[in-house]
Protein backbone atom coordinates (compact mmCIF):
# COMPACT_ATOMS: atom_id res chain seq x y z
CA UNK A 1 0.00 0.00 0.00
CA UNK A 2 1.35 3.40 -0.89
CA UNK A 3 0.11 6.97 -1.09
CA UNK A 4 -0.35 9.17 -4.14
CA UNK A 5 -0.78 12.92 -3.71
CA UNK A 6 -2.85 14.95 -6.18
CA UNK A 7 -0.66 17.49 -8.02
CA UNK A 8 -3.60 19.88 -8.42
CA UNK A 9 -5.21 19.96 -4.94
CA UNK A 10 -2.71 18.12 -2.65
CA UNK A 11 -5.27 15.52 -1.51
CA UNK A 12 -3.64 12.24 -0.43
CA UNK A 13 -5.05 8.99 -1.85
CA UNK A 14 -4.32 5.43 -0.75
CA UNK A 15 -3.17 3.36 -3.65
CA UNK A 16 -2.71 -0.40 -3.89
CA UNK A 17 -0.86 -0.40 -7.19
CA UNK A 18 -0.64 1.53 -10.45
CA UNK A 19 -3.26 -0.18 -12.63
CA UNK A 20 -2.43 -0.99 -16.26
CA UNK A 21 -4.62 0.69 -18.91
CA UNK A 22 -6.40 2.98 -16.48
CA UNK A 23 -7.20 6.63 -16.02
CA UNK A 24 -7.40 7.54 -12.35
CA UNK A 25 -8.79 10.87 -11.17
CA UNK A 26 -8.59 12.74 -7.87
CA UNK A 27 -11.75 12.16 -5.81
CA UNK A 28 -11.87 15.81 -4.78
CA UNK A 29 -10.79 18.00 -7.72
CA UNK A 30 -11.10 15.47 -10.59
CA UNK A 31 -7.55 16.13 -11.85
CA UNK A 32 -5.95 13.16 -13.55
CA UNK A 33 -3.69 11.43 -11.00
CA UNK A 34 -2.24 9.10 -13.58
CA UNK A 35 -3.03 7.44 -16.87
CA UNK A 36 -1.57 4.26 -18.30
CA UNK A 37 -2.48 2.40 -21.46
CA UNK A 38 -1.97 -0.89 -23.19
CA UNK A 39 0.24 0.64 -25.88
CA UNK A 40 3.71 -0.80 -26.32
CA UNK A 41 6.98 1.08 -26.71
CA UNK A 42 6.95 -0.07 -30.34
CA UNK A 43 3.76 1.90 -31.00
CA UNK A 44 5.30 5.09 -29.61
CA UNK A 45 8.51 4.58 -31.62
CA UNK A 46 6.53 3.91 -34.82
CA UNK A 47 4.50 7.08 -34.29
CA UNK A 48 7.62 9.14 -33.61
CA UNK A 49 9.30 7.81 -36.79
CA UNK A 50 6.16 8.55 -38.82
CA UNK A 51 6.10 12.06 -37.35
CA UNK A 52 9.76 12.55 -38.30
CA UNK A 53 9.12 11.63 -41.95
CA UNK A 54 6.04 13.88 -42.08
CA UNK A 55 8.02 16.71 -40.45
CA UNK A 56 10.71 16.48 -43.15
CA UNK A 57 8.11 16.54 -45.95
CA UNK A 58 6.26 19.43 -44.30
CA UNK A 59 9.50 21.44 -44.25
CA UNK A 60 10.89 20.47 -47.64
CA UNK A 61 7.90 21.38 -49.82
CA UNK A 62 5.62 24.43 -50.16
CA UNK A 63 2.57 24.60 -47.89
CA UNK A 64 0.37 26.80 -50.03
CA UNK A 65 0.33 28.45 -53.46
CA UNK A 66 -1.03 31.89 -54.34
CA UNK A 67 -1.76 32.75 -57.97
CA UNK A 68 -2.63 36.20 -59.23
CA UNK A 69 -2.24 37.76 -62.72
CA UNK A 70 -0.22 34.82 -63.93
CA UNK A 71 2.30 35.06 -61.08
CA UNK A 72 2.47 32.18 -58.61
CA UNK A 73 3.95 32.54 -55.16
CA UNK A 74 4.67 29.58 -52.91
CA UNK A 75 5.06 29.69 -49.15
CA UNK A 76 7.01 27.17 -47.11
CA UNK A 77 7.05 26.74 -43.34
CA UNK A 78 10.45 28.44 -43.05
CA UNK A 79 9.27 31.09 -45.51
CA UNK A 80 6.39 31.96 -43.17
CA UNK A 81 8.84 32.62 -40.33
CA UNK A 82 11.40 34.38 -42.57
CA UNK A 83 8.77 36.73 -44.00
CA UNK A 84 8.14 38.10 -40.52
CA UNK A 85 11.89 38.35 -39.91
CA UNK A 86 12.43 40.28 -43.15
CA UNK A 87 9.88 42.87 -42.10
CA UNK A 88 11.77 43.50 -38.86
CA UNK A 89 9.65 41.33 -36.56
CA UNK A 90 12.30 38.88 -35.39
CA UNK A 91 10.39 38.17 -32.16
CA UNK A 92 7.31 37.03 -34.07
CA UNK A 93 9.47 35.00 -36.46
CA UNK A 94 11.11 33.23 -33.53
CA UNK A 95 7.72 32.60 -31.90
CA UNK A 96 6.34 31.02 -35.10
CA UNK A 97 9.52 28.99 -35.63
CA UNK A 98 9.48 27.67 -32.04
CA UNK A 99 5.78 26.78 -31.83
CA UNK A 100 5.30 25.39 -35.34
CA UNK A 101 8.68 23.80 -36.06
CA UNK A 102 11.15 23.60 -33.20
CA UNK A 103 8.85 22.17 -30.50
CA UNK A 104 7.41 19.37 -32.69
CA UNK A 105 10.94 18.45 -33.83
CA UNK A 106 12.25 18.49 -30.25
CA UNK A 107 9.38 16.24 -29.15
CA UNK A 108 9.98 13.74 -31.94
CA UNK A 109 13.74 13.54 -31.37
CA UNK A 110 13.50 13.43 -27.56
CA UNK A 111 10.98 10.56 -27.67
CA UNK A 112 13.17 8.61 -30.10
CA UNK A 113 16.31 9.26 -28.03
CA UNK A 114 14.73 7.93 -24.84
CA UNK A 115 12.44 5.18 -26.19
CA UNK A 116 14.65 3.42 -28.76
CA UNK A 117 17.19 2.41 -26.04
CA UNK A 118 14.26 1.28 -23.82
CA UNK A 119 13.14 -1.00 -26.65
CA UNK A 120 16.50 -2.79 -26.74
CA UNK A 121 16.87 -2.91 -22.95
CA UNK A 122 19.28 -0.01 -22.51
CA UNK A 123 19.17 3.30 -20.71
CA UNK A 124 19.65 6.58 -22.58
CA UNK A 125 22.09 8.86 -20.74
CA UNK A 126 20.32 11.98 -19.50
CA UNK A 127 16.82 10.56 -19.92
CA UNK A 128 15.59 12.50 -16.86
CA UNK A 129 16.73 15.77 -18.45
CA UNK A 130 15.01 14.79 -21.70
CA UNK A 131 11.78 14.07 -19.82
CA UNK A 132 11.94 17.53 -18.24
CA UNK A 133 12.47 19.06 -21.69
CA UNK A 134 9.45 17.13 -23.04
CA UNK A 135 7.28 18.30 -20.15
CA UNK A 136 8.42 21.92 -20.51
CA UNK A 137 7.88 22.20 -24.28
CA UNK A 138 4.55 20.35 -24.42
CA UNK A 139 2.27 23.45 -23.97
CA UNK A 140 4.24 25.31 -26.68
CA UNK A 141 3.76 22.80 -29.49
CA UNK A 142 1.02 24.30 -31.65
CA UNK A 143 0.86 22.17 -34.79
CA UNK A 144 -2.97 22.01 -34.76
CA UNK A 145 -3.26 25.79 -34.32
CA UNK A 146 -0.80 26.30 -37.19
CA UNK A 147 -2.87 24.10 -39.52
CA UNK A 148 -6.01 26.09 -38.70
CA UNK A 149 -4.10 29.39 -39.07
CA UNK A 150 -3.01 28.33 -42.56
CA UNK A 151 -6.62 27.54 -43.46
CA UNK A 152 -7.69 30.99 -42.19
CA UNK A 153 -5.02 32.61 -44.41
CA UNK A 154 -6.24 30.57 -47.41
CA UNK A 155 -9.85 31.62 -46.80
CA UNK A 156 -8.83 35.30 -46.48
CA UNK A 157 -6.97 35.20 -49.80
CA UNK A 158 -9.51 33.09 -51.68
CA UNK A 159 -11.74 36.17 -51.96
CA UNK A 160 -9.08 37.98 -54.05
CA UNK A 161 -7.00 35.34 -55.78
CA UNK A 162 -6.59 31.71 -56.61
CA UNK A 163 -5.08 29.83 -53.67
CA UNK A 164 -4.43 26.15 -53.11
CA UNK A 165 -3.08 23.79 -50.47
CA UNK A 166 0.13 21.98 -51.42
CA UNK A 167 1.70 18.71 -50.32
CA UNK A 168 3.46 20.10 -47.24
CA UNK A 169 0.17 21.30 -45.77
CA UNK A 170 -1.26 17.78 -46.08
CA UNK A 171 1.92 16.38 -44.52
CA UNK A 172 1.68 18.96 -41.73
CA UNK A 173 -1.98 18.06 -41.14
CA UNK A 174 -1.02 14.39 -40.81
CA UNK A 175 1.87 15.40 -38.54
CA UNK A 176 -0.65 17.11 -36.27
CA UNK A 177 -2.65 13.85 -35.93
CA UNK A 178 0.51 11.76 -35.44
CA UNK A 179 1.78 14.06 -32.68
CA UNK A 180 -1.61 13.93 -30.94
CA UNK A 181 -1.53 10.12 -31.11
CA UNK A 182 2.06 10.09 -29.82
CA UNK A 183 1.07 12.28 -26.86
CA UNK A 184 -1.89 10.04 -26.07
CA UNK A 185 0.18 6.81 -25.98
CA UNK A 186 2.92 8.39 -23.84
CA UNK A 187 1.23 9.77 -20.72
CA UNK A 188 3.73 10.60 -17.98
CA UNK A 189 3.14 7.51 -15.84
CA UNK A 190 3.35 5.21 -18.88
CA UNK A 191 6.61 6.85 -19.94
CA UNK A 192 8.20 6.15 -16.55
CA UNK A 193 6.86 2.59 -16.44
CA UNK A 194 8.54 1.86 -19.77
CA UNK A 195 11.78 3.31 -18.51
CA UNK A 196 11.77 1.41 -15.22
CA UNK A 197 10.60 -1.87 -16.76
CA UNK A 198 13.60 -2.13 -19.10
CA UNK A 199 15.21 -5.52 -19.11
CA UNK A 200 18.53 -4.61 -17.57
CA UNK B 1 -14.35 17.87 2.95
CA UNK B 2 -13.40 18.00 6.64
CA UNK B 3 -12.09 14.44 6.28
CA UNK B 4 -9.57 15.50 3.63
CA UNK B 5 -6.01 14.42 4.32
CA UNK B 6 -3.49 16.40 2.31
CA UNK B 7 0.02 15.59 1.25
CA UNK B 8 1.22 18.57 3.26
CA UNK B 9 -0.31 17.18 6.51
CA UNK B 10 1.38 13.81 5.90
CA UNK B 11 4.77 15.35 5.12
CA UNK B 12 4.50 14.25 1.50
CA UNK B 13 5.31 16.24 -1.64
CA UNK B 14 4.27 15.73 -5.22
CA UNK B 15 6.51 16.50 -8.19
CA UNK B 16 4.44 18.75 -10.48
CA UNK B 17 6.54 17.67 -13.50
CA UNK B 18 6.32 13.85 -13.34
CA UNK B 19 3.70 13.58 -10.56
CA UNK B 20 5.72 11.24 -8.37
CA UNK B 21 4.85 11.37 -4.67
CA UNK B 22 7.83 11.72 -2.33
CA UNK B 23 8.63 12.25 1.33
CA UNK B 24 9.45 15.85 2.24
CA UNK B 25 12.88 16.38 3.78
CA UNK B 26 14.09 19.48 5.58
CA UNK B 27 16.37 20.80 2.88
CA UNK B 28 16.69 24.15 1.13
CA UNK B 29 16.11 22.60 -2.27
CA UNK B 30 14.66 19.15 -2.80
CA UNK B 31 14.74 17.34 -6.13
CA UNK B 32 12.41 14.66 -7.45
CA UNK B 33 14.14 11.24 -7.31
CA UNK B 34 12.42 10.18 -10.55
CA UNK B 35 12.84 13.12 -12.96
CA UNK B 36 15.25 15.31 -10.90
CA UNK B 37 13.03 18.43 -11.11
CA UNK B 38 13.08 20.82 -8.16
CA UNK B 39 10.12 20.05 -5.87
CA UNK B 40 8.39 22.55 -3.59
CA UNK B 41 5.55 22.32 -1.07
CA UNK B 42 4.02 25.16 -3.10
CA UNK B 43 5.60 26.83 -6.11
CA UNK B 44 7.56 29.86 -4.78
CA UNK B 45 6.02 33.31 -5.51
CA UNK B 46 3.32 31.68 -7.63
CA UNK B 47 0.57 34.20 -6.92
CA UNK B 48 2.78 37.29 -7.41
CA UNK B 49 4.20 35.92 -10.67
CA UNK B 50 0.78 35.06 -12.08
CA UNK B 51 -0.66 38.42 -10.99
CA UNK B 52 2.17 40.43 -12.61
CA UNK B 53 1.90 38.51 -15.87
CA UNK B 54 -1.89 38.98 -15.96
CA UNK B 55 -1.58 42.75 -15.34
CA UNK B 56 1.05 43.10 -18.09
CA UNK B 57 -1.07 41.08 -20.52
CA UNK B 58 -4.19 43.13 -19.67
CA UNK B 59 -2.33 46.38 -20.48
CA UNK B 60 -1.11 44.99 -23.79
CA UNK B 61 -4.58 43.70 -24.67
CA UNK B 62 -5.63 47.32 -25.34
CA UNK B 63 -3.10 48.25 -28.09
CA UNK B 64 -3.41 44.71 -29.46
CA UNK B 65 -7.08 45.31 -30.18
CA UNK B 66 -7.24 49.06 -30.86
CA UNK B 67 -4.24 49.50 -33.16
CA UNK B 68 -3.77 47.92 -36.60
CA UNK B 69 -1.89 44.62 -36.73
CA UNK B 70 -1.56 44.47 -40.49
CA UNK B 71 -1.32 46.80 -43.54
CA UNK B 72 -2.22 45.84 -47.09
CA UNK B 73 -0.63 47.96 -49.84
CA UNK B 74 -2.31 47.62 -53.19
CA UNK B 75 -2.01 49.50 -56.48
CA UNK B 76 -4.98 51.67 -55.49
CA UNK B 77 -4.82 52.08 -51.75
CA UNK B 78 -3.35 51.27 -48.36
CA UNK B 79 -5.55 49.51 -45.86
CA UNK B 80 -4.85 49.08 -42.15
CA UNK B 81 -6.52 46.19 -40.35
CA UNK B 82 -7.11 45.65 -36.65
CA UNK B 83 -7.92 42.18 -35.33
CA UNK B 84 -11.63 43.09 -35.33
CA UNK B 85 -11.68 44.65 -38.82
CA UNK B 86 -10.02 41.45 -40.07
CA UNK B 87 -12.89 39.45 -38.58
CA UNK B 88 -15.47 41.79 -40.13
CA UNK B 89 -13.94 41.58 -43.60
CA UNK B 90 -13.89 37.78 -43.32
CA UNK B 91 -17.59 37.84 -42.45
CA UNK B 92 -18.30 40.19 -45.39
CA UNK B 93 -16.57 37.89 -47.85
CA UNK B 94 -19.07 35.24 -46.78
CA UNK B 95 -16.85 33.02 -44.64
CA UNK B 96 -19.03 33.15 -41.53
CA UNK B 97 -17.69 30.03 -39.81
CA UNK B 98 -14.06 31.16 -40.27
CA UNK B 99 -14.90 34.71 -39.12
CA UNK B 100 -16.53 33.28 -36.00
CA UNK B 101 -13.53 31.03 -35.35
CA UNK B 102 -11.08 33.96 -35.58
CA UNK B 103 -13.37 36.10 -33.43
CA UNK B 104 -13.38 33.49 -30.67
CA UNK B 105 -9.69 32.61 -30.87
CA UNK B 106 -8.36 36.17 -31.13
CA UNK B 107 -10.81 38.33 -29.16
CA UNK B 108 -12.97 36.19 -26.85
CA UNK B 109 -10.35 33.68 -25.66
CA UNK B 110 -7.68 36.26 -24.59
CA UNK B 111 -10.32 38.35 -22.81
CA UNK B 112 -11.80 35.28 -21.12
CA UNK B 113 -8.31 34.24 -19.99
CA UNK B 114 -7.61 37.67 -18.50
CA UNK B 115 -10.94 37.76 -16.64
CA UNK B 116 -10.70 34.15 -15.43
CA UNK B 117 -7.09 34.45 -14.23
CA UNK B 118 -7.85 37.76 -12.46
CA UNK B 119 -10.83 36.21 -10.71
CA UNK B 120 -8.69 33.25 -9.61
CA UNK B 121 -5.78 35.43 -8.40
CA UNK B 122 -8.17 37.68 -6.43
CA UNK B 123 -9.94 34.66 -4.90
CA UNK B 124 -6.63 33.20 -3.70
CA UNK B 125 -5.38 36.57 -2.42
CA UNK B 126 -8.60 37.02 -0.40
CA UNK B 127 -8.40 33.42 0.85
CA UNK B 128 -11.86 32.65 -0.47
CA UNK B 129 -13.07 29.26 0.79
CA UNK B 130 -15.96 28.90 -1.62
CA UNK B 131 -16.14 27.18 -5.03
CA UNK B 132 -12.63 25.66 -5.32
CA UNK B 133 -14.09 23.00 -7.63
CA UNK B 134 -15.49 25.58 -10.07
CA UNK B 135 -12.31 27.69 -9.98
CA UNK B 136 -10.18 24.62 -10.67
CA UNK B 137 -12.38 23.77 -13.62
CA UNK B 138 -12.12 27.35 -14.91
CA UNK B 139 -8.33 27.28 -14.53
CA UNK B 140 -8.05 24.05 -16.52
CA UNK B 141 -10.23 25.53 -19.26
CA UNK B 142 -7.89 28.55 -19.45
CA UNK B 143 -4.88 26.23 -19.68
CA UNK B 144 -6.58 24.20 -22.41
CA UNK B 145 -7.76 27.00 -24.74
CA UNK B 146 -4.76 29.35 -24.29
CA UNK B 147 -2.74 28.21 -27.29
CA UNK B 148 -5.59 28.73 -29.78
CA UNK B 149 -5.11 32.50 -29.69
CA UNK B 150 -1.95 32.03 -31.75
CA UNK B 151 -4.24 31.38 -34.73
CA UNK B 152 -4.05 34.96 -36.07
CA UNK B 153 -0.27 35.14 -35.70
CA UNK B 154 0.11 32.03 -37.87
CA UNK B 155 -2.43 33.31 -40.42
CA UNK B 156 -0.52 36.61 -40.58
CA UNK B 157 2.82 34.87 -41.08
CA UNK B 158 1.44 33.09 -44.16
CA UNK B 159 -0.21 36.23 -45.58
CA UNK B 160 3.11 38.07 -45.26
CA UNK B 161 4.98 35.25 -46.98
CA UNK B 162 2.45 34.90 -49.81
CA UNK B 163 1.30 38.42 -50.63
CA UNK B 164 4.56 40.01 -51.78
CA UNK B 165 3.87 40.94 -55.37
CA UNK B 166 5.53 44.35 -55.47
CA UNK B 167 3.59 45.80 -58.42
CA UNK B 168 0.23 44.52 -57.18
CA UNK B 169 -0.14 43.93 -53.48
CA UNK B 170 2.00 43.49 -50.38
CA UNK B 171 1.09 42.71 -46.78
CA UNK B 172 3.02 44.25 -43.88
CA UNK B 173 2.99 43.51 -40.16
CA UNK B 174 2.20 46.48 -37.87
CA UNK B 175 3.60 46.89 -34.32
CA UNK B 176 0.32 45.96 -32.57
CA UNK B 177 0.85 42.40 -33.82
CA UNK B 178 3.70 42.21 -31.30
CA UNK B 179 1.36 43.32 -28.50
CA UNK B 180 -1.14 40.71 -29.62
CA UNK B 181 1.43 37.88 -29.60
CA UNK B 182 2.70 39.11 -26.22
CA UNK B 183 -0.82 38.81 -24.74
CA UNK B 184 -0.98 35.18 -25.89
CA UNK B 185 2.47 34.28 -24.55
CA UNK B 186 2.11 36.19 -21.25
CA UNK B 187 -1.29 34.67 -20.43
CA UNK B 188 0.11 31.19 -21.16
CA UNK B 189 3.04 31.90 -18.83
CA UNK B 190 0.61 33.28 -16.22
CA UNK B 191 -1.37 30.03 -16.26
CA UNK B 192 1.82 27.93 -16.12
CA UNK B 193 3.20 29.83 -13.13
CA UNK B 194 0.00 29.45 -11.10
CA UNK B 195 0.06 26.71 -8.45
CA UNK B 196 -3.43 25.18 -8.59
CA UNK B 197 -3.09 23.83 -5.03
CA UNK B 198 -3.46 27.40 -3.73
CA UNK B 199 -7.15 27.14 -4.67
CA UNK B 200 -7.56 24.16 -2.33
CA UNK B 201 -5.39 25.17 0.63
CA UNK B 202 -8.30 27.00 2.27
CA UNK B 203 -10.28 23.75 2.41
CA UNK B 204 -8.14 22.03 5.01
CA UNK B 205 -7.39 24.85 7.42
CA UNK B 206 -10.89 25.17 8.85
Amino acid sequence: MSVIVCHACDLAHRLDEIAPAARVRCVRCRAELYRTNAARVDTAIALALTALVLFIIANAYPLVAFKVNGTTRLATLTGAALGLYDQGYATLAVLVAITAMLVPLTQILAFLYVLVPVRVGLRAPGQEALFRVLAAVRPWGMSEVFVLGTIVALVKLSAEAEVSARVALIAYGLLMFTLTALASVTPTEQFWQWISRRRR
Amino acid sequence: MSMSVTGQSLGLLVCTRCRATLRAVAAAEQRCPRCHSPVHVRRPHSLATTASLVITAALLYIPANVLPVMRTHTFFSDQDDTIMSGVISLAHSGSWPVALLVFFASIVVPLLKLIALSEIVIAVARKSVRHPQQRSRLFRLVEFVGRWSMLDVFAMSLLVALVQIQSLATVHVRPAALAFAAVVVLTMLAAQSFDERLLWDTQTRG
